[in-house]
């Protein structure tokens, strides 16, 4: 029990000493790191540190901000290239009639009791193209620089009347009807003017009707056609 | 024999003082420094009285607890008297520790030497 009487105390004192202690011990490291508290050798020093760093820090953002600006610009030149590739390759589309398309025009339509064989179908798509015609077709075959327009004749049909007009290889039904985009009245007055085709065709008897329209659809071709010998060449 | 408890007392305070979530204020540091001290003197003078078998627990934790607070309280006065009682009490408490601490090591010291030369008259008997 002897014992116990100074155990006791002592090992409160101790641990009052070692909370102490170690609070005193925390609060001097962080003085220690406390900038308030540092000798102004020390401080100097920082600053300048700290501020030769804040230089290259800047320079590096000016770099950084000038990659940036040449990175946005290449990005901004690449778009305009690729819009103006897109707006070429549309108006290509239109032209190569890979594109449906509408607009004024006129139609004319043809009966099956009307005289009529293939070439007057190539006359009247001629003129309607020298009329300044934008985009044409027949029974809804797109007229391109690839359209044929024949005849053939049904060898296995029983009929006596076996012969009839092709367009692109494929038969052409009745009533014909092409149509024409382009300003109405010049494609009226190139089919109509005195001596031309219309006149012609009324020699035989063959009236088409004309009828302008202030809008109308034509389809894009059905087959796009595809090259494998044709290549581009510049004479130099 | 080794003082377990009084070991074990010191590093529970050491770990609880390190768990504590509170911060000691920068303005009182110096002041619990010259606590922390006038505990000090308080410890190492309780072991000396335990070692020449005088010890009084009483006199132990009241000296433990008014030194600490006196001499805080004395070096904030002096922070406001302008006169730096400080370091007189970081020199009276400094050395009275090295008193001390001396005061241990002879005793510690004799009482290692009677031992042995008991062992040995035990031995020779």
């Amino acid at each position: 029990m002897t014992k116990m009487r100074w155990e006791i105390p002592i090992t409160i004192v101790l641990l009052c000493l070692g909370i102490m202690l170690s609070l005193q011990f925390q609060a001097q490291t962080r003085i220690a790191s406390d900038l308030t508290l540092q000798r102004s050798e020390t401080l100097i020093a920082m600053v300048r540190g700290l501020s030769e760093k804040r230089q290259k820090l800047d320079l590096e953002i000016i770099d950084l901000r000038n990659q940036l600006n040449s990175q946005l610009e290449s990005s901004r030149d690449e778009e305009t290239l690729l819009d103006s590739i897109n707006l070429e390759m549309g108006k290509l589309q239109i032209v190569n009639g890979t594109t449906a398309v509408k607009g004024t025009g006129l139609t004319i339509t043809v009966e099956e009791y009307m005289p009529i064989i293939y070439t007057d179908l190539i006359n009247i798509i001629n003129e309607l193209w020298n009329a300044g015609a934008e985009a044409i077709s027949l029974n809804e075959h797109r007229i391109t620089s690839h359209s044929t327009i024949s005849v053939a004749e049904d060898v296995f049909s029983d009929s006596t009347f076996n012969i009839f007009m092709t367009i692109n290889h494929e038969k052409l039904e009745y009533p014909l009807v092409i149509k024409a985009i382009g300003h109405p009245s010049n494609l009226e007055k190139g089919l109509t003017l005195p001596g031309g085709i219309m006149d012609n065709l009324a020699l035989f008897n063959a009236f088409p009707e004309i009828t302008k329209l202030e809008e109308l659809e034509i389809p894009a071709i059905k087959k796009p056609s595809t090259y494998y010998f044709m290549n581009e060449y510049k004479p130099s | 024999m080794w003082p377990i408890l009084p070991l074990l007392g010191l590093i529970i305070g050491v770990y609880l003082g390190s768990n504590f979530s509170y911060q000691l204020p920068p303005i009182y540091i110096k002041y619990m420094s010259i606590a922390v001290l006038a505990s000090l003197d308080s410890v190492f003078g309780g072991i000396k009285a335990v070692l020449k078998n005088t010890f009084d627990g009483a006199i132990l934790l009241t000296g433990f607890f008014t030194n600490a607070l006196l001499a805080a309280l004395l070096a904030y006065l002096g922070d406001r008297l302008g006169v730096d009682l400080y370091y007189a009490a970081i020199f009276a408490f400094g050395v009275r520790i090295f008193q001390n601490l001396a005061s241990i090591r002879h005793h510690v010291i004799t009482s290692f030497r009677a031992k042995r030369t008991s062992a040995r008259g035990e031995k020779s008997d």
